[in-house]
């Protein structure tokens, strides 16, 4: 709803905008903030940096636009070494966390700055933020200051401000980090309207990975300052590649195994299995979401799985969460849709069995 | 020593809420006492000076006229402005780096400045004023450099006249124009700027079109505090100026204490104080003064908004015109800012470091640099009984004002922060008043009372004076102490249990106290290093330490005075530093 289709910037946005980060890193004395990061933007594409606070999303973002020096590597746009352009020769769009509207401006104002710096005409400034502003809604405020406004619509004034030179790319920082929970998936979807709409390369950084798995294309997950993986939004959770991410993205049971010559050999040396699994022998990790573990009543027989009985059982509304103690002693979880009124749930204390199908379980390593 | 109030409002902006419709609560019989003090003692005296001016009991405006027609009062008037506005300036510009420094730079250099900053601040006035009669002397140290680097034949004239008038005054409002553009500069979100880079303004752009229009208020604020200051000025230009050099507060102190014309006297001060009430009220409609000084009214800044307007505009056309001519302005480079501000502050501390290192002389005169190390000069004043006499009677002063001052400011500030009285704004304005009226106007304005009552003269009269300048100070430091001291605390304590008597004994007296040990702290250093009130209050009768000090800076500028000099810079030092590790373990 936000956007009306941009038919001429859709056609050409999606040209431009290509990004390449190159080995960089940041160092802050021997703290290493941003370690060897490289990463691969197509023009137009929507890619989220997920990872927990301090975990270096910023520092990469504000590397590429220019605010950090990386203490090495490279940033390209469109192939063009930018590493070493101050800020704003770089004709990035920035939406900062808390959106950093100018409080002393008016709307119009804010929107009118980066053309101003541009030394556009006045006449032309008048018309471009006119239209902008009405894209976003926003004609009815162009004479309130920042102050005088809600939070979703100072969001739509950074927005505008950041689009209304066209920018090829859009960095936005935690855009929604400050706003309340109802408010926060209403933007979200905003977003992603305006990005099918603008067309324009956008580099999402938060730490809610709802909003990333929601929004993105692909999903680049970050920790101490390194990207674990990245992946579409599907893949990051389904075929984690690493066990932060695995742990990170959504709940997980994590199960000790071993591998030994194809097999996967359990807790209690039961016979596991799943379709992801790395070749080899050792110690690794198998990985199930709660959603993906089936609980077997110990009356029949399964062939792979881990006994176990219920210590606890939730309900949660659209869900039931049951919890589980195997015999060799680790919990696990598993969470069971309410679709239907259930006929024979298991209770508290009954012995079963935890099976999954082996496509949704991923062994690691790490 | 305003600045004692503009640094403690760096740390607390907001701290009390107001409530026009809520009826007053039982804390506001605390204003009782400590209003009736300053009606008696504050406003009746200018009351006093107001009548004394009309020739009261014949009401009549010769006294005005006077002023009008002698082109001899013209000239006076012309010198305090001339002097004012270069004061101003200077300390504007030479200011205003160190300010953008101290909020922009790294942490040492941040440590650095402030420390820059704030020890010339809480050393008096006097003293500061003595290095620089040290300084520029014939003599003096500046000379003495000159000479020896070859830079000049035969020693430069930079005292007793304009120059040296002026360098000395600015050195002292320095401190003065930085705090309040410190504090707002400190203010303004550091990622405004970013967005500003990041729409494509330069670095200079961005500076101008975002950091400077924010900064404004506190700019405003800063040039007005200074100028009132310097239009009230009396120490510095009464012994650092020439015969050409005249200002009013010399004249008003001329007229008092040598024409004995008291209403001429009172005129003159009414011409001053008008002067100061109308700039107040001018840079009011930019900027809420109290609120600099620690206190904020709810809806400071509603008002304000348009005045800025204006300039904002000009300097979006300045900003995006410098923007254009950035691919060929040379590079600013990050580093020139923090250097001229490291420089500009050292000269700031420099003046009283080498009061200090000129105090350990083993010579009976002036030498530079010093031919050896001894303690004579501390020797001198020990061993002098007059000094030492002198000593005591300014701590027993202190002591006295600071106890009064204590207790009504405390008293003042919780009737202020919990009374929730109708017209608090005019309340706050009543206790602020006595350190941004001109010290003179007031002094002289209590003499007249204190003289019709026959206190002048005696310790307890100056005590009385020196208290209703300390009290602003005092009600400054606790008022934001009583932010901190959430009145969940007392309601929790009565429902354990605790009556009223005991609340206040476990709960808000051990609060509150490392506040009151602070301000107490300060109420006694700025009475201990007054001059101004002594010169009319304690005229020919009491001799305070700062007083000798004035009266040796007149005469023959021993060195023994840079050793009391040196002592008294101390005490201040002790007392910022007592101060600053109270409020860090209160934080703790
Ligand atoms: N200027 C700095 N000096 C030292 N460490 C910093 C600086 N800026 C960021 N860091 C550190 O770098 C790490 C990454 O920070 P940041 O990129 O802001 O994380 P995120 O945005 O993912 O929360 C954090 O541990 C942070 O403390
Ligand atoms: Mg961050």
């Amino acid at each position: 709803m936000l956007m009306r289709t941009q038919s001429r910037s859709s056609t050409i946005a999606s040209e431009t905008g290509g990004i390449a980060l190159q080995n960089l890193q940041k160092r802050y004395g021997a703290f290493t903030a941003v370690d060897q990061v490289s990463l691969s933007v197509a023009p137009g594409e929507f890619i989220s940096l997920l990872g927990p606070s301090g975990s270096g999303k910023t520092t990469t973002l504000m590397m590429i636009a220019g605010f950090e020096m990386p203490s090495s590597g490279k940033v390209l746009v469109d192939g063009k070494d930018i590493t070493y352009l101050p800020p704003h020769r770089r004709e990035l769009g920035v939406i900062f966390q808390n959106y950093a509207l100018f409080p002393h401006m008016t709307t119009a104002e804010n929107v009118a700055y980066p053309l101003r710096m541009r030394g556009m005409a006045k006449a032309e400034i008048e018309t471009r933020v006119r239209r902008i502003l009405d894209q976003v809604h926003l004609g009815a405020l162009a004479s309130r200051y920042p102050h005088q406004m809600s939070g979703g619509q100072q969001q739509r004034v950074a927005i505008a401000r950041a689009l209304v030179f066209d920018p090829p790319v859009l960095l936005l920082d935690e855009p929604l980090g400050a706003l309340d929970r109802k408010l926060r998936e209403h933007l979200r979807n905003e977003i992603k309207t305006l990005h099918k709409e603008v067309a324009k390369t956008m580099i999402y950084v938060t730490h809610d990975q709802d909003e990333a798995l929601a929004m993105s294309d692909r999903v680049a997950v970050m920790h101490e300052g390194q990207i674990r993986q990245v992946s579409a939004p599907q893949d990051i959770y389904r075929r984690p590649e690493d066990l932060f991410v695995a742990g990170f993205v959504g709940e997980v049971n994590l199960v000790p195994v071993k591998l030994s010559s194809g097999s996967i050999v359990g807790p209690a040396g039961e016979n596991l299995s799943a379709a992801q699994c790395p070749k080899g022998d050792g110690d690794a990790t198998l990985c199930v979401r709660p959603e993906n573990l089936h609980i077997e009543t110990a009356t029949r027989e399964v062939s792979a799985g881990i006994k176990g009985h219920i210590t606890g059982t939730t309900f949660v509304g659209d869900a039931t969460i049951f919890e589980l103690r195997t015999e060799a002693g680790l919990h696990l979880t598993s969470k069971v849709l309410n679709i239907t009124q259930p006929k024979t749930l298991p209770a508290v204390g009954d012995a079963c069995i935890a099976t999954w199908h082996p496509q949704d379980a991923t062994v690691l390593t790490k | 020593m305003a600045g004692t109030v503009i640094s403690s409002a760096v740390d607390h902006s907001a701290v009390v809420q107001a409530s026009s419709s809520v009826r007053p609560t039982r804390w506001a019989w605390l204003l009782l006492p400590g209003t009736i003090f300053l009606v008696v003692l504050f406003i009746v005296p200018l009351a006093g000076l107001l009548l004394l001016s009309f020739g009261v009991p014949d009401w009549s405006l010769a006294n005005y006229l006077r002023i009008g027609d002698s082109p001899a009062y013209f000239i006076v008037l012309r010198n305090t402005l001339e002097i004012s506005l270069a004061v101003t300036a200077l300390a504007f510009v030479l200011g205003y780096p160190i300010a953008y420094a101290l909020t922009t730079g790294g942490a040492g250099l941040r440590t650095f400045l402030l420390i820059a900053v704030v020890l010339p601040y809480f050393t008096s006035v006097l003293a500061r004023t003595f290095a620089w009669v040290v300084l520029l002397g014939r003599n003096g140290v500046v000379n003495e450099i000159l000479l020896q680097l070859g830079l000049t034949s035969q020693p430069l004239a930079l005292l007793y006249n304009r120059a040296g008038v002026i360098i000395g005054m600015t050195h002292i409002v320095m401190p003065l124009m930085i705090l309040p553009m410190f504090t707002v500069m400190s203010g303004i979100d550091k990622k405004l700027l970013r967005a500003a880079r990041a729409n494509g303004a330069s670095p200079l752009a961005a500076f101008l079109t975002v950091f400077l229009p924010l900064s404004l208020p506190g700019l405003i604020a800063g040039i007005l505090l200074v100028f009132i200051y310097c239009l009230g000025f009396y120490i510095t230009p009464a012994l650092m100026g020439g015969v050409s050099d005249i200002t009013i507060t010399m004249e008003i102190s001329s007229q008092v204490t040598e024409q004995l014309n008291w209403n001429f006297a009172s005129a003159l001060s009414v011409v001053l104080l008008v002067a100061v009430l109308a700039i107040l009220w001018m840079g009011s409609r930019f900027f809420p003064i109290e609120q600099l000084l620690g206190f904020s009214s709810g809806e400071a800044n509603s008002g304000t908004a348009s005045n800025r307007q204006l300039g904002t505009q000009y300097l979006m056309r300045i900003g995006s015109a410098v923007n254009k001519l950035d691919r060929w302005l040379p590079s600013l480079g990050g580093r020139s800012v923090p250097i001229l501000a490291g420089v500009l502050a050292t000269l700031l501390l420099l003046p009283v470091l080498i009061v200090a290192y000129l105090s350990f002389s083993d010579s009976s005169y002036f030498v530079f640099p010093l031919p050896g190390y001894s303690l004579r000069n501390y020797e001198n004043y020990l061993s002098d009984a007059l000094w030492i006499r002198a000593t005591f009677t300014s701590i027993r002063i202190a002591l006295l004002a600071a106890g009064m001052a204590t207790v009504l400011g405390s008293m003042l500030a919780f009737g202020l922060a919990r009374g929730a009285i109708p017209g608090r704004g005019a309340m706050v304005a009543l206790v602020l008043s006595p350190i941004i009226m001109p010290t003179i106007i007031v002094a002289v304005a209590t003499y007249f009372l204190l003289a019709w009552w026959g206190l002048q003269g005696t310790e307890l009269g100056l005590a009385l004076g020196h208290t209703v300048h300390a009290i602003p100070y005092v009600v400054v430091i606790v008022v934001a102490n009583v932010r901190n001291l959430n009145p969940a605390y007392e309601r929790a304590a009565r429902s354990l249990g605790a009556g009223p008597w005991a609340t206040f004994r476990t709960i808000i007296a051990p609060l509150v106290m490392p506040a009151l040990v602070v301000a107490s702290f300060f109420a006694f250093l700025s009475s201990f290093d007054d001059v101004v009130y002594v010169l009319f209050l304690g005229i020919g009768r009491i001799t305070t330490l700062p007083m000798r000090m004035w009266e040796g800076i007149r005469q023959d500028i021993s060195p023994t005075i840079a050793a009391v000099a040196t002592l008294q810079m101390t005490l201040a030092l002790i007392i910022v530093v007592v101060g600053e590790l109270l409020r860090r373990k209160k934080h703790s």
